[in-house]
């Protein structure tokens, strides 16, 4: 991992990214309405030409820099993870930079709720705060299980660490909640409150024309990203027989990718008012025995 | 057909559209829900999302002014369809062609875009000239209007007057005086008076009216930004001092009673006191969920099978409402499309086991129990006070509770499905049709909704789904009587 990062990897990011995003979005209509795989590019057409509504005195400036930030933020999180064990930015401290990323997830939804000056998107707002008190601990602390586990905060090394056994197999409390805030951060599935249909879609009710294609491309792209640092995080990496180590993590990426997409099929949304108790009495304590029970095996 | 046309006709082929129904369309609502699934299409949440606005029945004044603020700010392309309460398959199947059409026409696209931006941005003071009829109707709202916007145009891309015909065949209906200033309050503040009456309520300021457009006492007081007033401040249940917005529910919002309207008084997204009102369509027209009872009363010849498809129709419309409201859209597609299956007459055989699995998957889910109870909880006591009577009261509880009452009272009436025997008694799907127990849902709503959550409130409503159409139909024949 010492060589230099090659070009066509630069090149290729965001390609990927693109093309995972587009395939999440893809598999969502087919569970949903239908209508077949040019159904996103539809949407993305009609998006594209639509023109832009602007509400009464709205904060542009915020408003632009809040929709912006989220396919951003997805990119540059998608930097530091190792596609087999090639990354584009390779980064000691890769699993800080790619939480870095998520966490800016809350600065775009409250910007862009508020920015536009409208009740229900403030509203959305704080249904994304609230959802990010419940999730960004445990989060964290599953992230920080995997990293103790490898002793490192690097993607590649963590991957590396798991040439024995995965770590979703000996850390599956902190795999199971790292899923779900994956789903939280996104506000994706059952924890999209902040955009739910209740609020007429909550923080994007005003969104129109590009900006709500680049506000929901941006949350494919996030997804994308999510599912794709599970696999070195917890699913051993570009591991596995036969295949080149790329394959294999392009595999695993849309299995996991597949699995977040599908759930949102599974699950009415959950309600923070409701999920808080949960998440502070069960889950932070879950995940933290969990670190513990790494910790010793790691002494050990 | 140039190439901006092609794709056009690509972009909207599975139509987006956002639906509002007057009170008395209910039967329309359920052939464009229908046709739009056929299409591949979607009932969007926000009229910004859509392309198509589809306006089932007609409209009464104050709906219809809310109808044309919402389409004043839709952005372009766009295309208006207007579909009376006894549209026909048919005619709603060319309707929506026609409508496609129009959104792929782009002649007919730029001429809108161009109209709307000579007629240049709103503003609050702009609004005060050509709002003569809605004089009071200035500044100050923006923390009064809700799923919408305030239209105005930095960018240049859109302004608020549509007035070319190629966009909407029967237009006649825009008074241009009265639309224009509209602007966007967006999805149910349409009402603009009473809106100002509550707000002058609440605020409590003396002085307004200084300057030229009536009501723009506030935002002098607190040195308004962009001449809007600033939200007031109340003490909240903690004792904390928050902004106090004042936020419509309704009448234009998907999964919400057609025609209802709950002014409500919000601190973050509690809920600190709630009005009710309606809406009413120009038209008459019964309850369409009551239509076997009431032909049956009325002398007509019914069988049981005829009125119970109707009971389990009209209860899976309801369950598919509150599972959209809950957020389950998957469940919730499920149920509408049993529901057209069940109103087309398809036989019990087929959609019995269906509708039994749905029956599971919704009512043994752990997660939707978990976020449905304790909510909307009315018990014995409040439901007499209030003469509750119906499902609602005969499954007493929390949403849940009333969710499962639906689900089981489902099952019922499609074992009935095949029972020839003539059609006795008036209990309809909401209780005794003569009694026309949506107004006492309604009567009872500010009580229940009272420091509720504002999820928690939409939740509520759903799982009481109230018919409009009860409350309205008898407030038409009062005249008559």
């Amino acid at each position: 991992m010492s060589e230099p990062t090659p070009v066509w990897a630069v090149v290729a990011l965001p390609l990927v990214l693109a093309a995972l995003a587009y395939s999440a979005a893809a598999l969502d209509t087919a569970f949903r309405a239908g209508g077949g795989p040019a159904a996103p590019l539809r949407e993305g057409v009609r998006l594209i030409v639509q023109q832009r509504r602007r509400t009464l005195a709205p904060d542009v400036l915020l408003m632009r820099i809040g929709v912006i930030s989220l396919p951003t933020a997805a990119l540059l999180a998608a930097t530091v993870i190792p596609l087999g064990d090639t990354s584009v930015w390779d980064l000691p401290v890769s699993v800080v930079w790619f939480n870095a990323m998520e966490v800016v997830a809350w600065g775009s939804l409250w910007l862009t709720g508020w920015g536009v000056n409208s009740a229900f998107p403030l509203i959305g707002g704080y249904r994304f705060l609230a959802q990010g008190l419940a999730y960004e601990l445990p989060h964290m602390f599953a992230l920080i299980t995997a990293g103790l586990g490898a002793g490192s905060l690097d993607f590649g090394d963590v991957a590396a660490a798991q040439d024995d056994l995965w770590f979703v197999v000996w850390m599956p409390v902190a795999f199971a909640v790292y899923l779900l805030s994956a789903l939280a951060m996104t506000f994706w599935g059952p924890l999209d409150h902040p955009v739910a249909d209740d609020l007429a879609g909550g923080v994007a009710a005003e969104l129109s024309g590009p900006d709500r294609l680049l506000f929901f491309a941006g949350r494919f792209a996030l997804l994308t990203v999510a599912a794709a640092a599970a696999v070195p995080l917890f699913l051993g990496g570009g591991a596995g027989p036969w295949l080149p180590d790329w394959a294999w993590s392009l595999i695993k990426t849309c299995a996991v990718l597949a699995f977040l997409v599908w759930v949102r099929q599974r699950f009415p949304v959950i309600r923070m008012d409701r999920f808080m108790t949960a998440a502070w009495m069960v889950l932070i304590p879950a995940t933290l025995l969990q670190t513990l029970v790494v910790g010793i095996v790691v002494v050990n | 057909m140039g190439l901006t046309a092609r794709l056009l006709r690509f972009a909207h082929a599975h139509p987006r559209a956002f639906v509002i129904t007057a009170p008395g369309a209910t039967r329309t609502r359920l052939l464009v829900e229908a046709e739009l699934r056929r299409r591949n299409g979607r009932m969007v949440t926000s009229p910004a999302a859509a392309a198509m606005l589809i306006v089932c029945g007609r409209p009464g004044s104050d709906l219809t002014a809310a109808v044309d603020t919402i389409w004043e700010d839709m952005p372009g392309p766009r295309s208006l369809v207007r579909l009376d309460g006894s549209a026909s398959a048919e005619r709603v199947v060319a309707e929506l062609d026609r409508a496609a059409g129009r959104l792929a026409d782009t002649a007919a696209q730029r001429a809108d875009a161009e109209a709307r931006r000579e007629r240049g941005p709103w503003s609050p003071d702009s609004d005060a000239d050509g709002m003569n009829e809605h004089g009071d109707q200035a500044s100050g709202h923006q923390h009064d209007h809700a799923a919408s916007s305030e239209s105005d145009d930095g960018g240049g891309h859109e302004a608020i007057r549509h007035e070319d015909e190629d966009h909407d065949g029967d237009d006649n209906e825009h008074a241009p005086a009265a639309d224009s200033g509209h602007a966007g309050h967006g999805a149910g503040s349409s009402d603009e008076d009473e809106q100002h009456r509550e707000h002058m309520e609440h605020g409590g300021h003396a002085g307004h009216g200084n300057h030229g457009s009536g009501h723009g006492g506030h935002q002098h007081h607190m040195g308004a930004p962009m001449g809007l007033a600033m939200a007031e401040r109340a003490a909240d249940r903690d004792g904390l001092k928050l902004d106090v917005l004042h936020v419509p529910l309704g009448p234009a919002l998907p999964d919400w009673p057609a025609g209802l309207v709950l002014r409500l008084t919000l601190q973050g997204d509690v809920v600190q006191a709630a009005e009710v009102a309606v809406m009413e369509g120009a038209a008459d027209g019964s309850s369409f969920w009551d239509e076997p009872w009431l032909r049956s009363a009325a002398g007509e010849q019914l069988t049981t099978a005829d009125a119970e498809r109707r009971r389990a129709a009209s209860h899976l419309d309801s369950v598919g409402r509150l599972l959209a409201v809950a957020g389950w859209e998957s469940a919730a597609d499920q149920a509408r499309e049993l529901r057209d299956e069940i109103i087309a007459g398809a036989p019990e055989s087929d959609v019995a086991p269906r509708v039994a699995k749905l029956a599971r998957r919704t009512g043994r889910s752990r997660t939707l129990r978990w976020m449905l109870s304790d909510v909307g909880v009315i018990d014995r006591d409040m439901a007499g006070r209030h003469g509750l009577i119906g499902p609602s009261a005969r499954h007493l509880g929390d949403a849940f509770a009333r969710l499962a009452g639906w689900l089981d009272e489902i099952g019922q009436a499609l074992g009935r499905l095949d029972d020839s025997a003539p059609l006795l008694g008036s209990d309809g799907p909401r209780g005794p049709v003569e009694r026309r127990t949506s107004a006492a849902v309604l009567a009872m709503l500010p009580e229940l909704l009272d420091g509720a959550e504002l999820a928690a409130a939409r939740l509520t409503v759903a799982s009481l789904d109230p018919d409009i159409d009860q409350v309205t139909a008898a407030k038409a024949e009062v005249p008559g009587e």
